[in-house]
């Protein structure tokens, strides 16, 4: 051995620690249990809450549920197998729970404590996956709005997220237009308040509430970001493009609206157009036309980002909205999917990043889920099964307490 | 000459010059040990920066639970960073894993004390094989099971536990 044993003879102080008989945690203090709790997953958790009085507090402790969160993420998934329920999963792939979802509704890729899903029938639901409560909005639209033919469509777009200083949660129903040429003919915007608590607050909203559309956005693109809703300009700027026609507008612009004060905000420019046929892009060229239908919205962790996926490569640049200078987009990853899988993907459906940095990206052709660690510049499958459509859970199934149950 | 310097030079077998550090235990236990290995330890490492005569002193670690986690870490320090594919570090790997299975082959209460050094000096590698290695006793035992094994009394009331059971077929399936 290179270290020299000690130079004194080691105590022999073998009782030392000894926990008192009073406090019943056993050979176990406290601190360790913590450290060693903190490594096993929530299901099997749940099982030693029955142990004693002590080690049930520690599992329903916000400390350590917090930091159990923070190292065994759960997702909410759709998964392609079983489309009448909703599961609660963790990046082994191991489901805890799975909720009943008679209708097949599909999740919205949030990252919140609630998941709303929805039908292409225009059903939405408001889901909270410790209890299992489900909020319904109502099925008529705006008064502004009900004799409007959108609303008989189908395919409508939500969106759904949270406002901090409230803590009120609202969804966004975007109807489509009548006929897809109609490009004069707005979409019809509509925003919700979810009343959790049921009674306790006086701003319980019934009904949805007519907002004034912006032109140029497309509903499908939504992704919430703190108290903003990103969305991709309207595919019809794609399609000019498509047509040699020069819309006007960059195919990576951004509309933003603002959740809180139910208004539009200003537009933002996207990171490559800009320099798509310049020296600075480094890259193949799928050409400019692609540019539409490879980008996807990201929310990393409070920031906007901007998925850029490139499949012939299989790889993708993730650029990141920083909040210097008045805005400025990063190219902070350029990430190889590997391994290479045989597949028609044109873009990436959702990503997703965890308290680690690292990114949990799903394919929506083949329901496949991929995890990016930036420590090690590495990706990975992970082991699924597929999915249609994937959610973050930021709520935690531990802190539940007795009396919660349904 | 070491006992009045916390960094000093000693010969390796390679014929250079490494560094080492004295580190002191709860119970007056000196340990000299190469720089590469005590760095391990991020506590060590802060204190290394800080400088300082007369060795490190690490009150909260006796000498046989330090002896334990230099043991662990003048090992995994000594690994060379790893040629990726090369069958000799596949081979390296494998060693690691046995030694770091051999190391754990002790009672429960030196594994205690070692989950609270390697929590204390921040020795992270070492915290999470600990933590693995006593997760793993409790993995698919019965709550009855665990009490025995931990010797813990069960407190609850039949109610609770009657409570308690239904409370987790509510929350997981």
């Amino acid at each position: 051995m290179a270290s020299p044993g000690p130079s004194s003879p080691p105590d022999s102080r073998s009782t030392r620690r000894r926990t008192p008989v009073a406090s019943n945690t056993g050979v176990l203090p406290p601190d360790v249990l913590f450290d060693v709790l903190l490594r096993l997953p929530a299901k099997e958790l749940c099982r030693l809450r029955a142990v004693c009085r002590a080690w049930r507090s520690l599992t329903v402790d916000p400390l350590f549920t917090g930091a159990h969160a923070a190292r065994h993420p759960l997702f909410l998934a759709n998964f392609r197998d079983d489309q009448t329920h909703i599961c609660v999963v963790d990046l082994l792939g191991i489901v805890v729970k799975r909720i009943p979802n008679a209708d097949g509704h599909l999740l919205l890729h949030t990252s919140l404590d609630l998941a709303c899903a929805t039908t292409v029938r225009n059903s939405c639901q408001v889901l909270d996956p410790a209890t299992g409560n489900v909020h319904v909005p109502p099925e008529s639209p705006a008064v502004e709005h009900l004799d409007r033919e959108n609303v008989r469509m189908p395919y409508t777009s939500f969106a759904f997220g949270r406002i901090a200083t409230t803590g009120e949660y609202k969804v966004i129903r975007i109807f489509n237009r009548p006929t897809l040429a109609g490009f004069h003919q707005p979409h019809l915007f509509e925003v919700f308040t979810i009343n959790i608590s049921g009674s306790s607050s006086g701003s319980s909203h019934t009904q949805w509430r007519a907002r004034q559309p912006d032109h140029f956005f497309d509903p499908s693109s939504a992704i919430v970001v703190g108290e903003v809703v990103y969305f991709k300009v309207d595919i019809v700027f794609d399609v000019l493009i498509c047509g040699d026609v020069y819309p006007g507008i960059p195919l990576d612009c951004i509309l933003s609206f603002d959740l809180e004060r139910e208004e539009w905000r200003g537009i933002l420019n996207g990171p490559i157009s800009e320099i798509f046929e310049t020296d600075k892009y480094a890259g193949d060229l799928d050409g400019y036309r692609g540019l539409w239908t490879q980008v996807t919205l990201a929310d990393l962790r409070g920031s906007l980002g901007l998925v850029h996926y490139r499949k012939h490569r299989h790889m993708m640049d993730l650029w990141v909205r920083k909040d210097i200078d008045g805005g400025l987009w990063v190219k902070e990853y350029i990430i190889q999917i590997e391994p290479i899988f045989p597949t028609t993907e044109s873009c990436v459906k959702s990503l997703f990043m965890l308290d680690d940095g690292r990114l949990v990206i799903h394919f929506p052709k083949t329901g496949l889920l991929f995890i990016y660690d930036p420590r090690t510049n590495t990706s990975a499958q992970v082991e699924m099964r597929h999915l249609d459509a994937v959610a973050m859970y930021t709520g935690n199934l531990l802190s539940l307490q007795v009396g919660d149950m349904v | 000459m070491a006992a009045a310097d916390s960094c000093d030079g000693i010969s390796t077998s390679g014929g250079g010059w490494e560094k080492t550090v004295t580190l002191v235990s709860s119970d007056d236990a000196r340990f000299e040990v190469r720089e590469a290995a005590a760095s391990l330890s991020q506590t060590v490492r802060r204190m290394i920066r800080a400088g300082g005569d007369g060795g490190i002193p690490l009150p909260k670690v006796d000498a046989r639970t330090l002896s334990t986690v230099l043991e662990y870490c003048n090992k995994h320090a000594a690994v060379p960073a790893p040629a990726p594919e090369s069958s000799s570090a596949e081979a390296a790997a494998v060693d690691l894993e046995w030694f770091d299975k051999e190391l754990m082959h002790v009672d429960l209460a030196t594994l205690c004390s070692l989950i609270r050094a390697a929590d204390y000096l921040e020795v992270a590698g070492l915290l999470d094989l600990t933590c693995k290695t006593v997760a793993d006793m409790i993995k698919s035992k019965t709550a009855e099971e665990i009490r025995q094994m931990f010797g813990i009394q069960n407190d609850f009331t039949p109610e609770e536990e009657e409570q308690l059971s239904r409370e987790n077929a509510g929350v997981f399936e």
